[in-house]
């Protein structure tokens, strides 16, 4: 595929056409086009959509999910599923919280540090079942998803920390505005665009690509597959832990049932992003923007002032038509490869067709 | 394949083992616990969950899963709800909320086998979407209004027998996915699917129709929970049983069942129901929060797959080292 597109650019590298033709190529820019399309259509029904605080509460109320999405992105691109999040999140949140709640005084810095600790360490139990004990993710989080969200209740005992004992410069996190932009979306963006360059760039990044496209292959050419697993795992819960931190801040009131809903919200932001559920496929910038864009569907159902009741079954449709449309643009490319590959006598016209198969696979 | 078929023998024997302890050890914890009443109260409790399982792992043994029995079933039970409200009778409210069941496992079997996309995906998406269906028609309101008789489902037992009706249920439609199964071509298929689905497809097995059909019927078994859990609860809402599909996922697993399809029976899913049943009911007696059950039950979940893991560990080191005696080397190079 990689070397069809670098024929066509070859071919035609000064058309517009062809051009456009490139960027539509990309997900991503599909999938911003896709989100000024949602806000569009949100906004021409309910102007308030566009307002200032509206758009600052959208685009906040996406950040946490923003950046767990992105440790589930690449959980997700291994070939790995990470059901723990919600869990995890909820313990870090608990614990920086009551730890501020008793020292006041204490250092932001080091709240930062327990939460992301905590995650760190939650991170590693799931990377030690899926890596060392090899027991497939989907269970093996299934099972830590159970521990570690029945710790937390264990260790909450049903108490709740509320925003009157936090320290106001805790929820002050979630308040202030570097350039006019809140911090939390400075905190995504450099989140996302860091470990988006990591799984471009790196060694790790790519044998986690090479991972989750086949194990086996690489397996072959020397990749150690414990090693990217662990990573994506730790990360993913490291991430959690961060984000733990941050939601004592923006909702102030902490108990150790929150974010019940997390792990899909993530995992669906992900699947919306464009990340094959088989691995190997797509990229953390994605699911940002998948995050984004359920954010907007649920801001916009209850702006247009659609029944409350109906946000979840459109989260749930947004889910279907999204993978239904990948998988048929997938398959497309793929029928398209496969002819040209039995008509080699013609290279030219095979390279046309697949430029027609809409996405690189 | 022996020594997955020897794992498989002594797994069944585990949970077994497994079963007759929590039995001593609850005994011995409480003397409520091996009563008949005690018993009978533990078995209603499992039963939505112990049929879902049995659906469950047809579709985890074909290589698919199905995470939306949860939604499927508070889908139905709204559905149910809602007809009761239109001062539907209770005999016409029950085959409606069947209809929606065999709707939604049909919708979900469409996605995944003739759109050929991934279950996992599909069934996240209808999670969300069928729990938000119930929420549409039932927004925040509940139903109690139930007969005497249909109550009796879910608390009533045969009589002369401490066994609630649910038992009954569950036992009959665990003989025919038993036999279905492990004494049927059909169910030979489905290892066959999930083993290696070209291979399967080119054998002549209709793989489309077979999953499709599985999910189906994963809907249809949804809605006879939701009715032995409504009437269980005697009440029906929206939210009625959100985040079930983890019992019955984790009682799949327990029971052995390979999550990558392939391999799997159905009396080692049986014990393992059972097992996470009266574990809990133990735990619960022994004074243990249900906070605290929710730990030991995903222990017991890890364990168990560290203990399936390990022996198939320490069998690989087994062979390797006996493969790298100088004898049998020098046995092989003959």
């Amino acid at each position: 595929m990689t070397q069809s597109t670098a024929t066509l650019a070859a071919a035609s590298p000064y058309s517009a056409r062809a051009l456009v033709a490139r960027i539509l190529r990309v997900r991503e820019v599909v999938l911003v086009l896709a989100l000024l399309l949602i806000c569009a259509l949100v906004a021409l029904r309910a102007p308030r959509f566009l307002n200032a605080t509206n758009l600052d509460q959208v685009i906040l109320s996406a950040t946490l999910v923003c950046i767990v999405a992105v440790g589930q992105a690449l959980v997700i691109i291994a070939r790995q599923i990470d059901l723990s999040v919600g869990a995890i999140v909820a313990m870090s949140a608990f614990v920086s919280a009551e730890w501020l709640a008793a020292n006041p005084t204490g250092s932001l810095l080091f709240v930062f540090l327990i939460g992301c600790l905590i995650g760190l360490a939650m991170g590693a139990g799931n990377a030690l079942l899926v890596a060392v004990f090899k027991i497939p993710a989907i269970v093996a989080t299934l099972g830590t998803l159970a521990i570690y969200r029945g710790a937390v209740l264990v260790y909450a005992g049903g108490r709740q920390i509320s925003a009157t004992v936090l320290p106001d410069y805790y929820e002050g996190i979630a308040r202030a505005y570097i350039a006019r932009v809140p911090f939390l979306v400075w905190l995504a963006l450099i989140t996302t665009v860091s470990v988006g360059l990591l799984a471009r760039y790196s060694q790790i990044g790519r044998n986690i690509y090479a991972l989750g496209s086949n194990p086996e292959s690489a397996h072959f050419l020397g990749i150690s597959g414990g090693r990217a697993v662990t990573f994506v795992f730790v990360l993913s819960g490291f991430l959690s832990g961060l984000v733990g931190v941050l939601w004592g801040a923006r909702f102030g009131t902490v108990d150790a049932v929150i974010a019940p809903q997390l792990n899909l919200q993530s995992i669906s932001a992900v699947v919306i992003g464009g990340v094959s559920i088989f691995g190997g496929s797509g990229s953390v910038y994605g699911a940002a923007i998948g995050a984004v864009i359920f954010a907007v569907l649920q801001n916009g159902v209850l702006l247009i002032g659609i029944n409350q009741f109906w946000v979840q079954a459109v989260v749930g449709a947004a889910i279907l038509m999204t993978v239904f449309f990948y998988s048929s643009v997938a398959r497309r490319a793929e029928r398209i490869q496969r002819e040209a590959r039995r008509r080699p006598e013609h290279p030219q016209t095979a390279t046309k067709t697949i430029t027609k198969a809409g996405f690189l696979k | 394949m022996i020594a997955l078929r020897k794992i498989f023998a002594r797994w069944e024997f585990f949970l077994l083992a497994v079963l007759v302890a929590t039995f001593l050890i609850g005994g011995h914890i409480s003397q409520y616990f091996l009563t008949t009443s005690n018993v009978t109260v533990t078995l209603e409790g499992i039963a939505p969950i112990a049929l879902l399982a049995l659906t469950m792992t047809l579709i985890v043994i074909t290589g698919e899963i199905d995470i939306s029995v949860g939604s499927m079933v508070g889908l139905c039970a709204s559905a149910i709800a809602v007809a009761l409200e239109e001062k539907a009778s209770i005999e016409v409210a029950m085959p409606i909320g069947i209809v929606v069941g065999f709707a939604a496992g049909a919708f979900n079997g469409l996605m995944v086998s003739y759109a050929m996309l991934p279950s996992l995906v599909v069934t996240i998406g209808t999670l969300a979407l069928y729990r938000g269906l119930a929420q549409v028609i039932l927004e925040e309101r509940g139903i109690s209004t139930f007969p005497d008789w249909y109550q009796q489902i879910g608390f009533g037992t045969v009589p002369g027998t401490p066994a609630p009706w649910s038992s009954l249920i569950f036992l009959i439609l665990f003989a025919g996915f038993a036999v279905y199964l492990h004494r049927t071509h059909w169910g030979r298929a489905l290892y066959a699917i999930g083993n290696n689905r070209e291979a399967a497809r080119f054998s002549g097995i209709d793989v489309k129709r077979t999953v499709f059909w599985l999910f189906v019927a994963s809907g249809a078994m949804s809605a006879l929970a939701a009715i032995l859990l409504t009437a269980y609860l005697a009440s029906a809402r929206s939210d009625t049983a959100t985040g079930l599909e983890l019992p019955v996922i984790t009682a799949v697993v327990l029971g052995g069942v390979n999550i990558f399809g392939g391999s799997g029976t159905m009396i080692s899913v049986f014990m393992a129901v059972l097992v996470l049943a009266f574990v809990q009911n133990s735990l619960g007696l022994a004074g243990v929060t249900p906070e605290e059950q929710q730990i030991a039950t995903g222990a017991v979940l890890v364990a168990t797959l560290v203990v399936f893991s390990g022996s198939g560990f320490i069998m690989k080191l087994r062979e390797t080292v006996a493969q790298s005696r100088p004898d049998a080397i020098r046995e092989q190079l003959k």
